[in-house]
């Protein structure tokens, strides 16, 4: 019984509990009935991960990962599992509510096989190569799967499938195995890894059901996510429904969020409608950095600069273009498209994941190990200690520690659906009423409605009156000839992080002249702070961190913020989204907690604090047409 | 030749066994040349059966799409002629012994070996209530509590937050409707039976053991407190207990099997192990730095390149 069944009363449950305890049941069956409590119509959070990555990856095992998928979902239960150089894995601020293992399609489960005595595919001629301890030896077998894997060809010796197609089978089995109605979800799912000439454009695709397609879509297939879409397409008309998830996008050099399709073509109406369609949800956050938006492409956002990470997929190749990778310019871009063409293919809600490849996400900034195995496992290699015997004032970091050190304890998909099952967690994906953290639990609400202003969140009834009388987040608000839209939003704290420090709502618009605007409105400040009319902005809470001890002011920030704002630069005419972000006080980042430990001074090229944080899914408003 | 293969060859030639291993070679050529090359048992005669020759066209077909002309494969079955030569020689002269991957090879095999023999019995209902019956604390289902609580926000109140959740209490204790007291949350009023850590996960650890250190509720106006959480103050009613209880067999059957099959390859391998260094005395001669230490995990483990594309 974990965190499901706490939040399973929010509202409903004070009369069924206080019921319960006016007459207790006993007898173990009717115990464990009362354990499955009943759906809450009000909805409950719940928090997973829909990236993450198993010994069946070809690139985890070779990162010397082991843990299978059954491991991977006893450690999001709760559980310990090690990792792949031995250290004992345990999240600290409690298990998971569902998770979807996604291993690499593409050569999936070819490693281990390769590294079975007695497998066919043992008998590869560079089997030895890649399982050497020669470092050169296994970069030179291994690049053979990374060509094969960015140029989308299938290595002739692995064309028979047997082994994807049982790797493929056990992870379904798995899944279905570690499913515990009401307590736990599992997802089938599988991560889509075309990245031409490394530019990375991978999709998480996750299944509705208990069953699957025999063998996954991959890139060797081919590359074109339209055409990962269209077999998604055959498959629901077939009964078998999917959705798919862009992965963060900020590796893939401007590419993810294109203008064009993937023939060089203008977008059109057919294709946005294809990929809306199929690609619901995006990645905002994960270990590899942050996607929400860029400094250079939100020059007025003074947190745009959050884990932003510049490089390339497993590569040293810096990005060099930021627009097209960033999911604010995205969304903004699809309001314009919706302009054009009637049809935006960038309607999508957000998402947080670890992509971890460990079998076990990092989401705790004082409970690290970053994601990459054997590669990442120490504060030398991650560029949070400098090498033995060196200090900082001549620290050059070497081969992948520089990209790694921008890596960070990212992140989660918040949900909020009636109960912890497949159907009600997979249609709150399907309908993005989700939200995205960069690791703590924290919950937000968000509903927009004409009128519903009188009932805040902070209480039950008000809630049920914006669920009744508004929409949530994910979805649109059809306006009105006149007056001007409510937005009411609430936010709450992890227990195991530190208070919260201000809402904000980040609008996008469409101007009079066919151009995106955008524009960030602090909302609701902690410690009774008021917002600046001129500036929209909170006065400074004044909370700090003492990058000594990472001890955080105890008496700044606020459990809880809640707020009821009317957007002041509302035009009725215009097409515009609003999505939420929600900002911690601060505290210390991952390098320095691995600085502390080790009792040496902390990385200066790195940022000492952050300011963990929470993204909703925007909610679109579409104006009422001039009759 | 390169330089590391010189090093080998001179570090080779001031080693006893490479001192017998030539002396036997030798004699095995000036045996060979004096009786002839057709002398011999019928074992060194290399047969290179048809089913192998379509293996290595298959091979060929796997690679390439077509099928081998006569000569490509003559070229390798030649080259697999030289492999089995090469290997049986390598073998007789013990090459293998001190080759990393070969041992790592042979070991993994011979362990599959062991515990696939011990994996492929199925236990039985017996075994698994023997299994269950000696790890009851495993299989245990947890106590749960349902509590109510009413929340005095340390945002709203600030200090004041205590000594208002002590009025709270007492008017709960008179049996004031919790309802219309305390302060508008995202945190339930209500939660159904929850285990402690459950229950720790979104109130904070003071919380949780408070709620299930207190004694089992008289009556619906127990009420206690006030606890302390990040959120501020609250009181609470404990409104059902569901008591930690051990599980039957039927409950937690697949685990237990699971678990079963586990152990038991476990066990398999270790007995073997076990068994295997009882031919052998073992010495492990420590040098200097490591002598009296416990070993610990490699803080900096072997690096390995980084592959790039994947992640």
């Amino acid at each position: 019984m974990k965190r499901l069944v706490l939040a399973v009363c929010a509202a409903a449950l004070l009369t069924a509990c206080g019921e319960q305890g006016e007459a207790p049941t006993s007898g173990v069956e009717q115990q464990d009935a009362a354990a499955r409590s009943a759906p809450n119509p009000l909805n409950n959070a719940y928090f997973g991960d829909l990236h993450l990555h198993t010994r069946n990856s070809f690139d985890a095992y070779i990162f010397n990962v082991r843990a299978s998928p059954d491991e991977a979902y006893a450690y999001a239960k709760g559980g310990t599992i090690k990792h792949a150089t031995g250290f004992d894995m345990k999240l600290n601020s409690g298990p998971l509510d569902f998770l979807a293992v996604t291993d690499h399609s593409e050569y999936l489960g070819v490693l281990p096989a390769i590294d079975t005595p007695g497998d066919p595919y043992a008998s590869v001629p560079y089997a030895k190569d890649l399982f050497s301890k020669d470092p050169k030896q296994v970069n030179t077998a291994f690049r053979k799967f990374g060509d094969a894997v960015r140029t989308g060809q299938r290595m002739p010796e692995f064309a028979d499938l047997r082994t994807v197609k049982s790797a493929w089978h056990d992870i379904i089995e798995s899944a279905n195995r570690n499913y515990e109605p009401g307590k736990f979800t599992t997802l089938i799912g599988y991560e889509f890894t075309s990245a031409p000439e490394g530019r990375n454009l991978h999709r998480n695709v996750i299944f509705s059901g208990a069953t699957a397609p025999e063998l996954p879509y991959t890139a060797l297939e081919s590359q074109n996510p339209e055409d990962l879409w269209n077999w998604m397409e055959q498959q629901r008309a077939a009964g078998m429904e999917s959705l798919s998830i862009t992965h963060n996008g900020n590796g893939s050099d401007g590419t993810m969020y294109e203008r064009t399709k993937w023939n060089g073509a203008p977008v059109d109406r057919a294709w946005a409608e294809l990929r809306a369609r199929n690609e619901p949800l995006a990645e905002i956050t994960q270990v590899k950095g942050t996607s929400e938006t860029h400094p250079l492409l939100s020059p007025n956002d003074e947190f745009a600069g959050f884990e932003i990470m510049e490089w390339y997929i497993g590569s040293t190749t810096p990005i060099t273009k930021f627009d097209g990778g960033y999911v604010r310019k995205a969304l903004k871009d699809g309001m314009e498209f919706q302009a054009r063409l009637g049809a935006n293919p960038y309607k999508f809600g957000f998402v947080g994941a670890s992509d971890t490849h460990n079998g076990a996400g990092s989401y705790e900034e004082d409970n690290y190990h970053s994601k990459v195995g054997i590669q990442d496992a120490s504060p030398e290699r991650r560029g949070s200690a400098p090498p033995e015997g060196k200090d900082w004032t001549t620290y050059k970091p070497v081969d992948n520690t520089a990209r790694f050190s921008t890596w960070g304890a990212s992140g989660l998909t918040g949900v909020w659906a009636p109960e912890n099952t497949r159907e009600a967690i997979y249609a709150a994906l399907q309908r993005k009423e989700t939200f995205a953290t960069s690791g703590p639990r924290i919950r937000v609400r968000f509903f927009a409605g004409y009128g519903i202003g009188a009932s805040p969140l902070t209480s039950d009834e008000g809630v049920k009156s914006a669920y009744a009388n508004g929409v949530a987040m994910g979805a649109d608000l059809v306006g009105k000839a006149d007056g001007s839209p409510d937005f009411l939003v609430m936010a709450m704290r992890d227990a195991h992080s530190a208070p919260l420090q201000r809402l904000q709502i980040v609008k996008g618009w469409v101007d009079a002249a066919g151009k995106a605007q955008e524009k960030v409105f602090d909302v609701g400040c902690s410690d009774g702070g008021t917002i600046n009319p001129a500036t929209h902005r909170c006065a400074d809470n004044g909370a700090t961190v003492d990058v000594k001890t990472c001890a955080y002011s105890q008496d700044k920030g606020d459990a809880e913020i809640s707020a009821v704002w009317k957007d002041p630069e509302f035009d009725p005419k215009l097409n515009a989204l609003y999505y939420v972000r929600v900002l911690e006080n601060p505290t210390c980042r991952w390098s320095t907690w691995d600085a502390i430990r080790l009792g040496i001074e902390p990385n200066p090229a790195l940022q000492k604090t952050i300011q963990e944080r929470a993204y909703t899914s925007p909610i679109w408003f579409i104006p009422v047409k001039a009759s | 030749m390169t330089s590391g293969v010189t090093g080998f060859l001179k570090r080779a030639a001031r080693e006893p066994l490479v001192h017998f291993l030539t002396i036997g070679a030798a004699l095995f050529v000036l045996n060979g040349l004096i009786n002839g090359p057709d002398q011999g048992p019928e074992s060194d005669t290399i047969i290179i059966s048809e089913g192998r020759v379509r293996q290595i066209a298959e091979s060929f077909v796997l690679l390439s799409g077509r099928p081998p002309s006569r000569e490509e494969l003559q070229a390798l079955v030649d080259d697999f002629v030289s492999e089995e030569v090469g290997y049986r020689e390598a073998v007789a002269m013990g090459l293998d012994a001190d080759d990393t991957i070969v041992r790592r090879r042979m070991r993994q095999k011979i362990e599959f070996v062991i515990e696939d023999g011990a994996a492929s019995e199925s236990p039985t209902d017996a075994q698994l209530q023997a299994r269950l019956d000696a790890n009851p604390d495993i299989y245990r289902q947890p106590e749960r509590r349902a509590l109510r609580q009413v929340l005095l926000s340390a945002d709203k109140r600030g200090a004041a937050a205590r000594v208002d959740a002590e009025a709270a209490l007492a008017q709960l204790r008179d049996g004031a409707d919790p309802a219309k007291l305390g302060d508008g949350s995202m945190l339930p009023a209500a939660l159904p039976l929850t285990t402690q850590d459950g229950v720790s996960a979104m109130f904070g650890a003071e919380f949780a053991s408070a709620a299930f250190a207190h004694a089992a509720a008289q009556n619906d106006r127990d009420w206690f407190g006030p606890i302390a959480s990040p959120f501020g103050q609250h009181v609470l009613l404990v409104i059902d207990i569901s008591p930690g209880r051990a599980v039957a067999l039927p409950e937690v059957v697949d685990r237990l099997r699971a678990d079963w099959i586990e152990a038991q390859r476990n066990a398999a391998r270790d007995a073997f192990h076990a068994r295997m260094r009882e031919r052998f005395k073992i010495e492990i001669e420590w040098p200097e730095p490591w002598k009296s230490l416990p070993q610990t995990p490699d803080p900096n483990p072997k690096t390995r390149p980084t592959p790039e594309v994947g992640e």
